[in-house]
């Protein structure tokens, strides 16, 4: 087995070597914010890069609609893999800031005026958002571990039972399916997606990779220590509580325009709050690009490869997504695109840091 | 007017009799194991459906309403005890983990249930048929209420008994209150989880039965029940049998109270809010201990 390794990471090292030159130009640049590649490693990102941008000229029509919504999915993940990923506070409520958002777009266009252009929807949509987050997130960080996450997971509840009950508002069950959609056209439609997931995922990762994030992550690790080192630990996770749901605005005010509509089921449920944890969990929690490219994996795989390719029921296609991170939950807790990641840097030969 | 607050308080002591049943459960799981069992929701769905499956005229196996009960709630126990030993018991060491694999079955069961039996909700077999109409209250109950609410009441009496007066049931509560000390008294931790489960499984299989009967059977039925139980465990204080039963009637009467009297689409809201604020102003509940790391 390991010299089978041995004989495979000679090979790839010596591709590494060749590779090499185009990332030593990227780390001199960008090294020292966002981390040092390898060889392979750059392959991997900007191949990886390059395939999503160009995806509409070489995929079918079914794959770019899965791209274009896992881009929208990639960035709720990315959002809430920055507050509880790196902080540890598990939030079971992220889907409510989303559904905050789109709400705020449907019933503006709604019960205000169904003339209010997307200049003033869009911001103040994502403002609700935000507000939201500070509603849900001062009250609840007072409290620590599963009674964080309880009190998220009873925020989404509350939401999800108070929509109906103001229905002449929220148009109850159904919601409200009057807003205007981005474009018709699946292409330019998809760099809607594309351009804001790309812009938020590098703004993440800046932040990530900065002392900001190093606070956070000292936040899961020893809270107890960040408070004595006389950093108010409380304020970072309202930070980064409040630093999430704007990208969660963000994407809920995508999504509402590329449905074209609000419900509950959609927007509220406690399944989209997992799901956004699914794909962050499966891609790797605290790393922002791995929940990224688990959300691509994911959605991917339900809405392209088990719906167009293998025809699959909509309850079968989610048997297997929950059974599929189930397995990851259990068997590759890190996640699998962590998991890639080491690979490519063990098998570049350690080419990173020559 | 009278009359009103009578069949409230009738109406609510039965539902609430049920309530606490899905509620001790949960909590009992947690005070022995740390393990907030977020499928305790499909395992009440899972108790409604086995009965749904073993009694209903259309299936292949239509038995008579009391051995259907039965048997539902012996599948359900045992399927409480398959997601120890199969799942929760491998990864109870990371708390955020457990959160998220149980939830995950919970969303992996509803499917299941939606494959086999659609997505339309069902209708059950009564355990027991007929109704009476109370002249004093003014209020008609149906007899499986009444069962219902007597057979809850037997469920927690024999616990009661189980964990107060015999040696088995003495571990189960001593692991509760400290897992050390229950270790070095010679209390086998790994059995007594699993009779703990077991246990947690045949309530939520009898709450499953009853709910599904008088509420609904239908695929999303695992999020109510389960709301509930964490409502009346936050606050009846996790960990406690006691407050379980408090707050159980508490919540079931603030329900029954809201739907007389506010309209039925406000039903869950109120207890929600009261949750909230029990969590900010007294966050170890009535009758809890704070959240200890061993």
């Amino acid at each position: 087995m390991s010299s089978a390794t041995d004989r495979l990471s000679t090979v790839t090292g010596r591709l590494d070597q060749s590779l090499q030159p185009l990332a030593n130009g990227f780390n001199r640049l960008f090294g020292s914010y966002v981390g040092e590649l390898n060889g392979l490693q750059f392959v991997f990102v900007f191949g990886s890069l390059a395939a999503v941008v160009t995806a509409p000229f070489w995929g079918t029509f079914g794959l770019v609609r899965a791209m274009t919504v896992a881009a929208i999915w990639a960035i709720f993940a990315m959002s809430w893999d920055i507050q509880s990923g790196y902080t540890g506070y598990i939030s079971f409520g992220h889907s409510v800031l989303s559904g905050a958002a789109a709400y705020t777009t449907a019933m503006l266009i709604h019960n205000v005026d169904p003339g209010l252009p997307m200049a003033i929807t869009i911001p103040l949509s994502i403002l609700a958002a935000l507000v939201v987050g500070l509603l849900i997130s001062l009250p609840s960080l007072r409290l620590s571990g599963p009674y964080f996450s309880l009190i998220t997971f009873v925020a989404v509840l509350i939401f999800y039972r108070l929509i109906p009950s103001f229905s002449s508002y929220t148009g109850g069950e159904t919601g409200i399916q009057s807003v205007e959609v981005f474009t018709y056209d699946p292409i330019v439609r998809y760099y809607y997606m594309i351009v804001p997931m790309l812009v938020i995922a590098v703004v993440l990762t800046l932040i990530a990779r900065s002392n900001i994030g190093l606070i956070l992550v000292s936040i899961r690790e020893n809270e107890a220590a960040v408070n004595a080192a006389g950093i108010d630990a409380t304020k970072f996770k309202i930070f980064a509580f409040a630093l999430s749901s704007l990208p969660m605005g963000i994407g809920g005010v995508l999504l509402v325009h590329f449905t074209g509509g609000v419900d509950p089921t959609t927007f509220i449920a406690v399944d989209r709050s997992i799901e956004m944890i699914a794909m962050a969990v499966l891609g790797g929690m605290s790393s922002v690009l791995g929940p990224l490219g688990g959300a691509f994996f994911l959605i991917v795989l339900r809405d392209y490869v088990l719906t167009d390719l293998a025809g699959l029921s909509s309850p079968a296609r989610w048997t297997i997504f929950w059974s599929l991170v189930l397995v990851v939950l259990v068997f590759a807790r890190d996640g699998l695109f962590r998991k890639l990641w080491h690979g490519l840097e063990r098998y570049g030969g350690g080419g990173g840091r020559p | 007017m009278i009359g009103q607050l009578l069949s409230i308080l009738v109406l609510g002591a039965m539902i609430s009799a049920v309530y606490a049943l899905v509620a001790i459960g949960f909590t009992m799981i947690f005070g022995v194991g740390g393990v907030l069992n977020l499928a305790h929701g499909a395992l009440i769905m899972i108790g409604a459906f086995a009965y749904l499956a073993l009694t209903s005229t259309a299936g292949t196996i239509s038995l008579p309403p009391i051995v259907g009960f039965v048997l539902a709630v012996a599948i359900t126990a045992g399927a409480s005890y398959v997601l120890y030993a199969g799942l929760v018991s491998y990864i109870e060491d990371n708390i955020v983990i457990t959160f998220l694999a149980t939830v995950v079955v919970a969303l992996l069961v509803t499917e299941v249930i939606i494959i086999r039996f659609g997505a339309s909700p069902s209708q059950l077999i009564p355990v027991v048929a007929g109704s009476i109409t109370l002249e004093v209250v003014g209020t008609r109950i149906r007899y499986v209420e009444l069962v219902a609410f007597v057979v809850s009441w037997i469920a927690i009496g024999l616990l009661w008994y189980y964990v107060t007066k015999t040696d088995e049931g003495r571990s189960i509560l001593a692991t509760s209150m400290s897992r050390r000390g229950a270790e070095l008294t010679g209390v086998d931790l790994e059995t007594v989880k699993s009779r703990t489960w077991l246990i947690a499984g045949a309530f939520a299989g009898i709450a499953g039965v009853f709910i599904g009967t008088l509420q609904s059977t239908a695929p999303e039925m695992w999020l109510n029940p389960l709301a509930l139980a964490f409502i009346i465990v936050v606050i009846g204080g996790i960990g406690s049998i006691k407050g379980s039963v408090v707050a159980a009637y508490l919540i079931g009467y603030l329900e029954t109270a809201s739907i007389e009297i506010l309209g039925p689409s406000f039903q869950g809201v109120l207890s929600l809010i009261v949750l909230a604020a029990v969590l900010l102003v007294l966050p170890q509940g009535l009758y809890g201990r704070e959240l200890v790391h061993e």
